[in-house]
C-alpha cells in the first residue's frame, strides 16, 4: 500500500515535471535566433518567400498560442508533425527510440558488471595501489572526451585491424541489430563513457559501507576477500549503484549524440541535434518528451528496485 | 597480387574517366560501359525527417535521390546549343519577341506504370512547387512564366507564355524542373516517376534502394542506366562518409572536401571526381553598406584587391577550385568572361583606404562552416585583410548556423556568404534586385534596369552589351568579395565510372568497371 502510494506520487511528479520540462524546451527552441522557415528557405529566398513558407508552417501564430495547442495535442498522444519534412513525430520516434535504448541496454550490460567489479575492488581496497590504480584509470578514463575515445576505438578496431566496420550501416529497412557487427563500435564507445562514472559511484557507495558495524561484525566472525565483499558489502552498496545507472541510462540513452554523430547511428539523439539545428520546434519537443520520461521512468525504476534491495527503505 | 590487381583497376578506370566525358556528351554509350551491379553512395541527409517531397527537400541527398528518381526537363550546360542539354524534352522554341516558349516533348518517355509522359505532366510539374508549396528556388517557373494562361496543343507540344519578355527561358525552366505525373499530391515510393531508376524502398535517415527504371528512354538509345540497382545512404558527417567508403562500406560519397580528397587521392584504392563549371558554389563576403566605411566604393575595392584568390585554390582548395572575379555564375554563357581579371593588389588597397580614411579599421568577418572550405577561404581572407592594415577578426558561428536567423545575418556588417551555382541574369532577378535583403544594401534600380533588358532583348548583340554593363558596375561599385569558387568533391572507388556533377551527382550513366 505504501508503495503503491509512494509509486502513485512519483508518477504525479514525473507529469508535472514533464510538462515544466516541456515548456522549458519550447521556450528555448524559441528563444533561438532564426526558426525552421529561415532554415528551410536558404538565404537566397526573398522576404514574401520566407513569410509564405511561416504561413505555411503555421510560425506566424504566437509561440504561447503554438505551445498550448502542442500541449493539448500531447495531451492525446499526438506529438504533431516536424517542420522540416512534415514528418509525424511519433512515427520518427518509434524508429529511433528503439536503437537508442537497445544501444544504451548493450552499453551499460557490458558497463555494470565492469563497473561493479572495478568499485568494488577499488571500494575494498581503498587508499591502496589497486584502488589508486582502477580510480585513477575511470578518472582518467571520465575525463577524456568522448571523442577521442571513439577515435582511438575506430583507429584500432577498424583501420587497424580492420575487424569491424567504421560506420554503422544497417541494410536500407532494417535495424541495427540486424547487421550485429554495426553495433559493437557504437556499444563499446558508450560503455566506455558509462563504465568509469559508474565505477567511482560503486567504488563512493562501497567506502561507505566497508566501515558498517555488520561488515566488522563479519570480518570478526572471519569472513574475509571475495565472500565479504560479495556477501556483506556489495548487497548494501547495490541501492546507490542502481540508481547510479537509471542515472546513466536516462543520461545515455539521449546523451549519445557524440557516437550516433560519428558512426551514423540512427539513434534519438542525434535526430535531436539534427532537429534542434533546424528549429524544427514539433521534433524537439516530442524527442525531447520522450526522452525526458524515458530519464523519469529509469529513475523510478532506479529508485523502486534500490528501495526494495535496502532493508532500511522496505518500509518507506 | 592485390595491389596489382588494385592498379590495373586504377590504370583502366583513369582512362574510363578520360574518355567517358566526351562519349556521353555526344550521346553514344561509352564502349567500356559494363552493365549490371549495385553501387552504393552516401550524401549528407535530413535524418529521419526526410520524405520523398524533393520540392521541400533542402539535402543533397534529396536532390540527388530526386533525380534518379524523376526524369528533368534538361540541365544546365553553356556548351549545348541552346545552354541546356535536354532530358525528357526535344527541344524548347523561343518566339522572336521572346514572350512564348514552345516546349517539345520526347514521344518514348514513360512512366514505371507503363503511361506515356504528356504535356500536362510536364505543366503540372511546372506548377507543382506553387500548388504544393516548394522552397523557393524551384520556383522561378511559376514567376516568370503566366502558367495559368499555358495552352496544352497536343500530348506532345506545351506553350509558355512569359510574363515579361526573357531570353534565359530555357534556363529558368531547366534548372531545377523535375517531372512528376499530373496531379500527384502524395509523394510515396510506389509512385509513378519517369527517371532512369525507381524507387524500391526508402526509409527516412536511413536510406533507399533504386532499381533501374527498364522503360526508361536513355535505354533505347543505348545509354544507361548502367546499374541494375542504386543504393543511396543518408550519412550526415563527412568523416564517416569517407570512413564507410575507405572501409569498403559504399562505393560513392558526395561533398568530402578538398582535405580529405587529398587525402583519399594518395590511396590507390579510390578516385577523387568534382564538378565542372558552371556547377561549383560560389564563396563570398558581403559587404553591408549600412556599416560605414562600406558605403565608400574605394574601401569596397580595396577589399576586393586585398583577396590572393590564387593562394586560396592553392592552399585552401588544393588546386580544386577556380579563382573568382567578384561576379557570380562563373561559367556561364552570360557571365562576363571579358572583364579583366582582378588581381591581389596589397599596395593598391592600401592606397586607397588611404584615401577613403579608413586605414586601419576594425572590422569582424561573420563566417560558418556551412559547406566544406568556407571557414578556411574565411581565414585566409582575414591575413589578407591584415596585410592591407585592417584589423580583421573571425567570427566562426557553429555548422549550419550561419543563416539560422537571418534577419540578424542581413543586418552583419561583413559577413561570408555561398551561393549555388545559378545563370547570372535570372539569378540576379530572382534575389538581387534593388530593396532585396540579399543586397546588403547595394541597391541600384540600375543595374537592375540592364539585367532586365539584358534578358528581354530580341538583339543578340544588345543582350551582350547590356548583361557585360550590368555585370561591370557590380564589378567596379559592387559589395561582394566572390574569390573562389568551390565545385562539390566526390570521393569513389576505383572502379565507379560515370557518375556526372550537374550540379547534384548524377548516376544515369554511372556504371562499375
Amino acid at each position: 500500500m505504501k508503495l503503491a502510494l509512494f509509486l502513485v506520487r512519483r508518477v504525479v511528479a514525473a507529469v508535472l515535471s514533464l510538462v515544466a520540462l516541456s515548456a522549458l524546451v519550447f521556450a528555448a527552441t524559441d528563444l533561438l535566433p532564426g526558426d525552421a522557415a529561415d532554415t528551410l528557405a536558404g538565404a537566397q529566398a526573398s522576404q514574401g518567400d520566407r513569410d509564405q513558407l511561416r504561413a505555411q508552417l503555421g510560425l506566424d501564430r504566437n509561440a504561447l498560442d503554438r505551445f498550448t495547442s502542442w500541449l493539448s495535442h500531447a495531451a492525446t498522444g499526438d506529438l504533431g508533425t516536424g517542420l522540416v519534412g512534415g514528418r509525424p513525430v511519433a512515427a520518427v520516434l518509434g524508429e529511433r527510440l528503439p536503437n537508442s535504448l537497445v544501444l544504451t541496454a548493450l552499453a551499460l550490460l557490458l558497463a555494470v558488471p565492469l563497473a561493479i567489479a572495478g568499485g568494488l575492488l577499488a571500494g575494498m581496497r581503498a587508499q591502496r595501489r589497486s584502488d589508486r590504480v582502477i580510480s585513477g584509470g575511470a578518472l582518467v578514463l571520465a575525463g577524456l572526451p568522448e571523442f577521442l575515445t571513439v577515435v582511438a576505438l575506430t583507429a584500432v578496431l577498424s583501420t587497424w585491424l580492420g575487424l569491424l566496420p567504421e560506420v554503422s550501416l544497417a541494410p536500407v529497412g532494417g535495424r541495427p541489430w540486424d547487421s550485429p557487427q554495426v553495433l559493437v563500435l557504437p556499444t563499446l564507445s558508450l560503455m566506455l563513457v558509462g563504465v568509469a562514472t559508474a565505477t567511482r559511484l560503486v567504488r563512493s557507495a562501497v567506502v561507505d559501507v566497508v566501515d558498517a558495524p555488520y561488515v566488522e561484525s563479519a570480518r570478526l566472525a572471519g569472513v574475509s576477500g571475495g565472500r565479504l565483499a560479495v556477501r556483506h558489502v556489495l548487497p548494501n552498496a547495490l541501492g546507490p549503484a542502481v540508481q547510479a545507472v537509471a542515472v546513466m541510462f536516462g543520461g545515455l540513452t539521449g546523451g549519445a549524440v557524440v557516437v550516433e554523430t560519428i558512426f551514423n547511428y540512427p539513434g534519438v539523439g542525434y535526430e535531436l541535434q539534427q532537429a534542434v539545428a533546424n528549429r524544427d520546434v514539433p521534433m524537439v519537443q516530442g524527442l525531447s518528451l520522450a526522452l525526458c520520461a524515458t530519464a523519469l521512468l529509469a529513475l523510478l525504476a532506479g529508485d523502486v528496485v534500490a528501495t526494495l534491495l535496502d532493508p532500511r527503505r522496505r518500509g518507506l | 597480387m592485390t595491389r596489382h590487381i588494385h592498379r590495373r583497376a586504377f590504370l583502366r578506370s583513369s582512362l574510363y574517366a578520360a574518355g567517358l566525358a566526351a562519349l556521353t556528351a555526344c550521346g553514344s554509350t561509352p564502349a567500356t560501359a559494363r552493365r549490371g551491379g549495385t553501387l552504393r553512395a552516401a550524401f549528407t541527409g535530413g535524418g529521419a525527417s526526410e520524405t520523398l517531397n524533393f520540392l521541400t527537400g533542402p539535402t543533397a541527398l534529396d536532390s540527388v535521390r530526386a533525380r534518379a528518381m524523376h526524369g528533368k526537363l534538361g540541365t544546365l550546360d553553356p556548351a549545348a546549343p541552346d545552354g541546356v542539354r535536354y532530358s525528357v524534352l526535344e527541344g524548347i522554341d523561343v518566339s522572336s519577341d521572346l514572350r512564348t516558349y514552345t516546349l517539345r516533348l520526347r514521344k518514348d518517355v514513360t512512366f514505371t506504370d507503363g503511361s506515356a509522359l504528356t504535356t500536362r505532366d510536364v505543366l503540372y510539374s511546372l506548377n507543382a512547387p506553387v500548388l504544393l508549396g516548394a522552397l523557393p528556388y524551384l520556383k522561378p517557373p511559376a514567376q516568370n512564366f503566366d502558367l495559368g494562361a499555358a495552352r496544352i496543343v497536343d500530348d506532345l507540344t506545351l506553350v509558355l507564355p512569359a510574363k515579361q519578355p526573357i531570353a534565359d527561358g530555357r534556363l529558368v525552366l531547366c534548372q531545377s524542373t523535375l517531372v512528376v505525373k499530373d496531379a500527384t499530391t502524395a509523394f510515396m515510393p510506389d509512385m509513378p516517376t519517369c527517371g532512369p531508376f525507381r524507387i524500391t524502398e526508402f526509409v527516412p535517415g536511413q536510406g533507399s534502394t533504386l532499381a533501374r527504371h527498364e522503360g526508361f528512354y536513355g535505354l533505347a538509345l543505348g545509354r544507361g542506366p548502367y546499374l541494375d540497382s542504386l543504393e543511396l545512404r543518408s550519412i550526415p558527417d563527412s568523416n564517416a562518409r569517407v570512413n564507410a567508403l575507405t572501409g569498403g562500406q559504399l562505393d560513392f560519397v558526395g561533398d568530402i572536401g578538398p582535405v580529405k580528397a587529398r587525402t583519399l587521392e594518395a590511396n590507390k584504392r579510390f578516385g577523387v571526381s568534382s564538378g565542372q563549371l558552371p556547377h561549383a558554389t560560389s564563396f563570398g563576403f558581403m559587404m553591408n553598406l549600412a556599416h560605414k566605411p562600406f558605403d565608400d566604393v574605394r574601401v569596397r575595392q580595396a577589399f576586393k584587391l586585398a583577396a590572393d584568390r590564387e593562394g586560396m585554390v592553392r592552399s585552401v582548395l588544393f588546386g580544386r577550385g577556380f579563382v573568382g572575379n567578384d561576379l557570380p555564375s562563373l561559367g556561364f554563357a552570360d557571365y562576363a568572361a571579358e572583364i579583366a581579371q582582378r588581381p591581389h593588389d596589397v599596395q593598391r588597397a592600401r592606397a586607397l583606404l588611404r584615401e577613403a580614411g579608413a586605414e586601419g579599421m576594425p572590422i569582424t568577418l561573420t563566417t560558418g562552416s556551412d559547406v566544406a572550405g568556407l571557414v578556411e577561404v574565411s581565414t585566409l581572407y582575414i591575413e589578407n585583410l591584415k596585410e592591407i592594415g585592417v584589423q580583421a577578426t573571425l567570427d566562426q558561428r557553429p555548422p549550419g548556423q550561419l543563416f539560422a536567423d537571418i534577419k540578424s545575418y542581413y543586418q552583419l556588417p561583413f559577413t561570408a556568404t555561398y551561393s549555388p551555382p545559378s545563370p547570372p541574369l535570372s539569378g540576379y532577378a530572382n534575389t538581387r534586385t534593388a530593396g532585396a535583403p540579399s543586397t546588403f544594401g547595394f541597391n541600384r534600380p540600375d543595374i537592375d534596369a540592364l539585367v532586365l533588358r539584358a534578358r528581354s532583348a530580341t538583339d543578340p548583340a544588345q543582350r551582350r552589351e547590356a548583361a557585360v554593363q550590368a555585370q561591370r558596375l557590380m564589378w567596379e561599385e559592387g559589395n561582394s568579395v566572390l574569390p573562389v569558387f568551390a565545385p562539390t568533391i566526390n570521393g569513389q572507388a576505383a572502379n565507379v565510372q560515370g557518375v556526372t556533377n550537374e550540379p547534384w551527382a548524377d548516376f544515369s550513366g554511372a556504371f562499375l568497371a
